[in-house]
């Protein structure tokens, strides 16, 4: 679940919704793909290659699934972090949280966000959700230059 | 002459009796009375003479004459001294002088008359000064007297005003005080006068004092709030204004001060600024309360929504994975926390959704609520499947206010006539607009439906009130919450009508444009 070679950077601090996001993604046999950083400065860190990731390879994911309430640096930070970072700047970001709040919204496509999911109550339609964007953004969608490639 | 003698010389009794006559009789009566005079005086000075000479008085008769002359002068004038003085001459020639008892000139007489003469001259002089002098002084005393009259007057109308007003002289003493004065201080003028002023009153001063003097003599004037301290011990504050009184050349020597008392008014002010005080708190209050209200609904959003999706989530795993170890009842119950999480998301989105529109800034722009209502129609199409609804659609006014708010009331209600018309075999929805006067419109939606209790009225635009139960109506009670949030955010009202299984008919009104 946490290996070190994963396209997918899912940032995630509840483990029932890791749990039920793995769930959905494993039925495409994408599971093995994502790597989980339980805060934003864990999602920093495994970015920069550094702390208990120094020894990774320097690709990017290539896609990143963040969810905005976190502890210690939350969402927006992280996601403010990365746009202004000129080597993070072009890891396509999804947001994927319970907040439908505008301004979460607002506040994220103003940073420079690539998608924004809201999660469905609905385990149907949260199974749907993630795996369309699974499917999109780690099998249809080309990553930038100096990202993971499919093995 | 004649005219100066009426008003200096003559005796009451006659002025009195002259003042009831016409004026001429009055002129010829004085007239007479100064020719009466002239020839009496002369008769006396000559009797007396006479009467002298037979006791062998003699050189009596020249003075005698002189003085009846005199005194017809002095009393009646110019004229009746000229009828004296003839008679005089004539008198004298004719009994004192040789020849006597002839009226023959002889030139030893001719001083005797050139003295006559000179002597009456010299009294007609006298007179026209003495004359001159007390007219003089009559008309001074005249104009004293007005002027008495018109300061008195003046003083009075000063007592009159509601006005504080005294005056003051340059050691601070007061010389004038008013009755407005004594009305508010509660001194009497005099009580008051004499004293000083700031220790009388126990001036509180704005700015220092010598401020004060020095605006007082250069502008001559200088405005201002005092704080004065009443004969009862109670304080006033009055709007002061004081103006130098100056003399004719030019230097200070009084000062007028006007007070008007405005301790109500600066209560009052005080009173204002008490509640503009209280009620910024209470808006900093408010603005706290919303803050949290915000968060509240922000963790709402996310916190509650969490959990929930993790409940279906799981439950619907166990159904996917677990399904045969579970029995008929298990698969029931599974199916029931599936069911009942979906609803507390709905029941939560709606709650948002409620809680939004009482926190968003409305964005107001002219909107045709007929575009409105058929937009409404469209997007519940859905629920209309296989319904055989006849809609009565009249011509609605364009309203000034938010877009989207508004839709989502008209689809509330409409969405409500659709779901409780769906046990009519053909729903008959009619939506129109009355006139309320000039101030509102009214928009109704009207249905056939299953309608209400209307003792249950107050409860229908309460938030999660329900009137039918689940199983008959779906729906979480938020929808008319939700329309009446709405129209109360754009100044409007509802309300409706209803009975039950005869239709309902809801209304709102929107203040016209």
């Amino acid at each position: 679940m946490s290996s070190a070679l994963g396209r997918i950077l899912m940032v995630e601090d509840d483990p029932r919704d890791t749990d039920l996001t793995l769930t959905a993604l494993e039925e495409y046999n994408l599971g093995n793909e994502v790597v989980v950083t339980r805060d934003g400065e864990e999602a920093l860190d495994y970015l920069y290659c550094r702390g208990k990731f120094e020894g990774r390879t320097s690709e990017n994911p290539a896609v990143l699934l963040l969810d905005l309430k976190l502890p210690k640096i939350d969402g927006l930070e992280v996601l403010q972090q990365i746009k202004s970072d000129e080597g993070l700047k072009m890891i396509p970001v999804v947001v994927l949280t319970s907040s439908r709040e505008e301004r979460d919204m607002v506040a994220s496509y103003k940073l420079g966000v690539n998608a924004y999911v809201v999660k469905p109550v609905d385990f149907h339609e949260f199974v749907n959700a993630i795996k369309e964007l699974g499917i999109f953004w780690a099998i249809i969608n080309e990553p930038p230059p100096g990202s993971m490639r499919r093995s | 002459m004649e005219h100066q003698r009426q008003g200096v010389e003559r005796p009451a009794a006659i002025g009195s009796v002259v003042d009831a006559m016409p004026l001429h009789t009055a002129h010829t009566l004085l007239a007479l009375r100064g020719y009466g005079l002239a020839v009496s005086s002369v008769a006396v000075a000559l009797g007396t003479s006479l009467l002298l000479a037979t006791y062998n008085f003699r050189g009596v008769e020249f003075p005698l004459f002189l003085m009846a002359i005199s005194l017809t002068v002095w009393y009646a004038g110019v004229v009746p001294a000229i009828v004296a003085l003839v008679l005089s001459g004539l008198g004298f020639n004719y009994f004192f002088t040789q020849p006597i008892h002839t009226l023959y000139i002889t030139r030893e007489d001719f001083p005797y008359y050139v003295v006559f003469l000179i002597f009456a001259l010299l009294i007609t002089r006298f007179s026209t000064i003495r004359r001159r002098i007390e007219r003089d002084l009559v008309e001074s005393r005249d104009a004293l007297q007005k002027e008495v009259v018109i300061r008195t007057q003046q003083a009075n109308l000063l007592d009159l005003t509601h006005d504080t007003i005294f005056v003051r002289d340059l050691s601070d003493r007061i010389t004038y005080w008013n009755r407005g004065a004594q009305e508010l201080y509660g001194w009497s003028a005099e009580e008051a006068v004499g004293k000083r002023t700031h220790e009388l009153l126990q001036t509180v001063f704005p700015v220092s004092v010598d401020k004060i003097q020095s605006e007082l003599l250069l502008s001559g004037r200088w405005e201002g709030e005092l704080s004065h301290t009443k004969a009862d011990g109670s304080s006033v504050v009055v709007a002061s204004r004081w103006s130098l009184q100056r003399d004719e050349q030019h230097s200070p020597v009084a000062i007028l001060e006007t007070n008007n008392d405005i301790t109500q008014r600066k209560r009052g002010e005080e009173d204002i600024r008490e509640l503009n005080r209280e009620l910024e708190k209470r808006t900093v209050e408010l603005e706290t309360i919303n803050k949290e209200l915000e968060a509240f609904a922000y963790s709402t959003s996310h916190d509650l929504r969490a959990p929930l999706r993790h409940v279906a989530g799981y439950a619907e795993l166990l159904q996917r994975n677990a399904v045969s170890v579970l029995d008929d009842k298990g698969k029931q119950y599974v199916l029931m926390i599936l069911e009942s999480a979906k609803r507390m998301g709905i029941l939560i989105d709606d709650l948002l959704a409620f809680s939004r529109i009482g926190r968003t800034e409305t964005r107001k722009s002219l909107v045709s609520l007929n575009q409105l209502v058929q937009e409404a129609r469209i997007e519940i199409g859905g629920e209309m499947a296989g319904r055989d609804i006849v809609w009565k659609i009249g011509l609605l006014p364009e309203f000034y206010g938010d877009r989207s708010m508004l839709k989502l009331a008209l689809l509330n209600l409409i969405s409500n006539s659709v779901k409780f018309t769906r046990t009519r075999t053909q729903a008959v929805i009619e939506i129109g607009c009355t006139e309320q006067g000039t101030k509102s419109t009214i928009v109704f939606v009207k249905d056939n439906g299953v309608g209400f209790d209307m003792k249950y009225l107050n409860k229908l635009f309460g938030v999660f009130q329900r009137l039918h139960r689940t199983e008959e109506f779906e729906g979480t009670g938020i929808g008319l919450a939700t329309v009446q949030r709405i129209i109360h955010r754009h100044g409007g009202r509802v309300w409706a009508e209803g009975l039950v299984d005869g239709g309902a008919t809801f209304y709102i009104s929107l203040p016209k444009l």
